[in-house]
């Protein structure tokens, strides 16, 4: 005998030429063990009501089409058990399904990724190789096993967008910033040795919006359904920065104040931390805030103490130093 | 909007053709109109790999020895001269491809590494681990947007415009706002994959692979050849239809039926579960069909055990198929048995056009699987079809980019945009009453049953009829969803129409051809007829929508009739 159990599915629905704005639908279904959340939602679009729209295509996990949030995560609905999500649902027998964030929405769970490829193309993720184009095809270049290893994760991204939907400071710059997904192919194609262009990307990537701007909270990397190391690549690229002698920007130059600091204090100087950051005009901007937050008591201290840990926090520093050297 | 070049799907084909069109013409008015973004193609599914022989693995591949594998494996139904062109361009289109990004997994000396493919005698087939058709189609992609093509993402394809046998472009409904439009071209290149989706619950394909390219044609009084020929794969899983690829028995799994019997000792009792993909199929369905199944809401199944080689070397050695059925089936192999059953999974059959592409509409071409060049003939060589899509996509690329630059303007005239519009209308009457859902399951099951791994006159016929009568009840077809946004219902709705028009050629052509060759196995013909079917099948569709069959031969080159051993 099979395994069935009554489940009620809670929608997220939208349509733009009826709808204000968008509201839960339930759907109360039957189920058996093994069922996918896409079959399920396709289940109640062939049996109950056929105007719910959703995107799908492969059903094996690997086009992207179907990616949603599901209970609150963004995931893919066509790799995700029924039985799997009611574990961790919140009521017992109900599971939330809506629409990926950080894209308009068109109607439903379908969503506008415009804007992803519009990025895409701002930041160049693209091979341009040394090949002349009336060279192609003539001989292979050599990639040694090495030199691919490190772009073999980047390339397993499918541009599902789950990381894009999760992306916090994608929601903080209303979807001006970069995205996770373009800095791990900006990473891919600076990585590939065949590329050319490694600079001229870079100097679009420090730009405002770029990689400077994301503060490491990892929900990419926990968001991943291909489970890639996104980070990685955007440290990689940050420390690519420096390896190019391009210090001049916001982001490199408050990582460099950020370490200058560390080393002399074991603290950072919150006071002059934005003067070097930002120089002296960027600086004088952050004035009216700098006043708000002394209103409100928050003011850095002018001459900040050597913390007394100073000296471990060094030594940390100068082994990560070390280490990272090693794997270059 | 006037376009040079209209390109109808962004898989590899479609994309690959862009790329040369534009790359070989700049000045090229060039439209790339898809029904998916282009990522979401079905080429990012294949993993195993591409042939070419580069001879970087085993030094004494040749271009001959890729010829005659390809050949032999088609069951000799493949048009020799394009498979020599395809064999030809195979090293060619891999560095290309190379030189552009693609990253292939590499040998010590860096170089890219071959592996063994099932049909090939040599290791030929270039990969990226298990990613191989989605890192190809993301460098297409890539370099799509670096030349920037423009794409119409999420545009469904309606009809093929021709007059007098020439060109005019397409007409494409925008998914959306609903709105239908033009797209006048001096020359249009369909890419729209396969059909293997009208097997639908029985089938490995994505949802859209659904032959719509193929239907236009035939609406549009063009050709369509060799639909008979299917192949199917022995371990599908019962729900999803995705494949548990051949690992699973190579590393001891058993096939058990519902008396606990490891049944393959009746059919191969040497080889057992290692027999040849046809043969395990055969088997497997043989099992079904005589009672000893298992049964499921998902239909009659069988089980392929793993459970005697223990979690360990589960765990080790195959981690994705493990991966896989607890993601798609909510099934642990460690400790419970996979239900499988065999699975459509590709249609050597599809648009008929020649070495170049060209079919018998001057500027239009067809590339991919959705076409039939023919290269694969009765049966695909695994790592051919990527191959495939290289190749002929960069030939029609290369044919409509020199046409193109030859013609005047082409137009469409405005009765055509109404007839569309008419049409989709219809479906949204107050009369119509069927569901697509039901039409669409019993055309899976009548196909499976009827023209799926096991043919006869008597099942042929018995499917035409029913899939006939599926067609007339279509006629009747509601749409209930009615909104202008985004109505993936009306998407559904004409995906099964071009899917009904296709399986009565695959139905017709199954009945008809009295031999056995390659993936299409007739009870009461077992054997191979060169006498008499050494032939391709052709049909075409009246205004009537009755499909009529007639023959075209092959084209032989260097190799032979022989019987097909391995
Ligand atoms: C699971 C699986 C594994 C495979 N593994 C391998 C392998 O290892 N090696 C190998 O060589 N082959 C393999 N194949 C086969 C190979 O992947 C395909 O044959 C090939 O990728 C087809 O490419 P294509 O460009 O013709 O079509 P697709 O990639 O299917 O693209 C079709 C395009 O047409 C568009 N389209 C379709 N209809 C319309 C419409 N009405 N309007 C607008 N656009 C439309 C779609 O949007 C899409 O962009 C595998 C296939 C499957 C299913």
């Amino acid at each position: 005998m099979e395994d069935k159990r009554e489940i009620t599915f809670n929608v997220l629905c939208f349509n733009p030429e009826v709808d204000e704005k968008a509201y839960f639908k339930s759907y109360d279904v039957v189920l058996e063990k093994g069922i996918t959340v896409l079959r399920a939602l396709n289940y109640i679009k062939d049996h109950v009501d056929p105007s719910l729209t959703l995107r799908f295509f492969c059903q094996a996990g690997i086009c992207g089409s179907c990616a949603i949030r599901i209970n609150g995560v963004s995931k893919l609905a066509c790799t995700t058990q029924v039985w799997e999500e009611l574990e961790v649902s919140k009521s017992k027998d109900t599971i939330t399904v809506e629409p990926l964030r950080n894209f308009e929405v068109m109607r439903d769970l379908v969503v506008n990724i415009d804007p992803m490829v519009e990025k895409l193309k701002k930041y160049k993720s693209w091979v341009i190789p040394a090949t002349k184009d009336a060279d192609l095809g003539k001989k292979e270049c050599t990639v040694m096993p090495e030199e691919f290893e490190p772009i073999n994760p980047a390339t397993d991204c499918i541009l599902c967008a789950a990381c894009y939907s999760e992306c916090t400071i994608n929601e903080g710059s209303n979807q001006q910033f970069i995205s996770p997904l373009v800095m791990l192919r900006a990473y891919r194609m600076n990585k590939d040795t065949r590329d050319t262009v490694g600079e001229e990307r870079l100097k679009v990537l420090v730009e405002d919006h770029g990689i400077w701007d994301c503060t490491h909270c990892y929900r990419c990397v926990q968001s991943c359904v291909k489970n890639i190391p996104i980070m990685d690549a955007i440290q990689g690229l940050r420390e690519e920065t420096f390896a190019r002698g391009m210090t001049n920007s916001e982001g490199a130059r408050h990582a460099l104040a950020f370490k200058d600091d560390t080393m002399k204090l074991g603290r950072l100087n919150e006071f002059t931390l934005p003067l070097r950051t930002l120089g002296m005009f960027g600086a004088v901007g952050q004035i009216p805030f700098a006043i708000k937050m002394g209103l409100k008591g928050r003011v850095p201290p002018l001459l900040p103490h050597k913390i007394s840990t100073r000296k471990q926090v060094q030594t940390m520093l100068e082994e990560v130093e070390r280490d990272s050297k090693k794997s270059h | 909007m006037s376009y040079d070049i209209v390109i109808v799907g962004a898989g590899g084909g479609g994309m690959y053709a862009a790329l040369e069109a534009v790359r070989r013409n700049p000045a090229l008015k060039i439209a790339v109109i898809t029904k998916v973004y282009p990522t979401r193609s079905h080429t990012s599914a294949a993993q195993g790999g591409v042939n070419a022989a580069l001879a970087n693995t085993d030094k004494s591949d040749t271009v001959d020895l890729h010829i005659f594998d390809t050949v032999k494996g088609s069951d000799y139904l493949a048009d020799q001269d394009s498979a020599a062109y395809l064999c030809e361009q195979a090293p060619i289109l891999i560095r290309e491809l190379e030189n552009l990004g693609a990253p292939f997994s590499r040998l010590a000396d860096g170089s890219i590494a071959q592996r063994p493919f099932g049909g090939a005698s040599k290791y030929r087939c270039c990969y990226c681990a298990d990613k191989t058709g989605l890192t190809i189609l993301q460098t297409l992609y890539e370099q799509c947007l670096r030349y920037g093509i423009q794409f119409f993402n999420e545009y469904f394809l309606l009809s093929l415009e021709q007059e007098d046998g020439v060109a005019k472009g397409v007409i494409a409904l925008d998914i959306r706002t609903s709105k239908i439009r033009k797209f006048e071209g001096k020359t249009v290149i369909l890419a729209t994959g396969g059909y293997g989706k009208m097997y639908w619950h029985r089938s490995s394909n994505a949802a859209g692979l659904t032959g719509d390219g193929g239907a236009a044609c035939l609406r549009a009084g063009m050709a369509l050849k060799d639909m008979e020929f299917v192949q199917f794969h022995p371990t599908g899983l019962r729900k999803s239809g995705l494949l548990v690829t051949e690992g699973a028995r190579g590393e001891g799994g058993y096939l058990i039926n519902n008396k606990g019997e490891r049944f393959m000792s009746r059919y191969a009792p040497e080889k057992m579960e290692l027999g040849p993909r046809d043969l395990v199929s055969r088997s497997v369905e043989t099992e079904i069909r005589e009672g000893r199944g298992f049964d499921s809401t998902a239909g009659q199944y069988i089980h392929l055990d793993l459970r005697h080689l223990g979690a360990d070397l589960i765990k080790s050695r195959l981690p994705q198929i493990r991966e896989l059925c607890i993601q798609f089936e909510g099934v642990d192999p460690i400790n419970e048995p996979i239900p499988i059953r065999p699975t459509a999974h590709y249609s050597m059959g599809g648009i008929d056009c020649n070495t170049a592409c060209e079919t018998s509409v001057k500027g239009v071409y067809a590339v991919g699987e959705g076409a039939c060049v023919s290269v694969h003939g009765a049966n695909r060589l695994g790592g051919n079809s990527l191959l495939e899509i290289l190749v002929f996509g960069k030939r029609a690329g290369m044919e409509a980019a020199d046409l193109a630059s030859k013609l005047p303007a082409a137009k469409i005239s405005d009765q055509r945009l109404k007839d569309q519009e008419e049409h989709i209308a219809g479906f949204y009457g107050k009369n119509q009453a069927e569901r697509y859902d039901v039409i669409r399951t019993e055309l899976g099951t009548s196909l499976a049953d009827n023209a799926g791994i096991y043919r006869s006159k008597e099942l042929g016929e018995k499917g035409l009829s029913e899939i006939l009568a599926l067609r007339e009840r279509f006629k009747k077809v509601k749409v209930a969803d009615h909104s202008k946004t985004f109505n993936t219902n009306l998407m559904q709705v004409l995906e099964l129409g071009n899917m009904l028009d296709l399986a009565v050629c695959v139905a017709k052509g199954a009945a008809a051809r009295e031999e056995s060759r390659g993936s299409h196995s007739r009870i009461d013909f077992p054997v191979r007829d060169d006498q008499n079917w050494h032939k391709h099948s052709i049909f075409h569709m009246n205004a009537e929508g009755e499909v009529s069959l007639s023959f075209k031969p092959v084209t032989m080159g260097k190799f032979e009739l022989q019987e097909r051993k391995y």
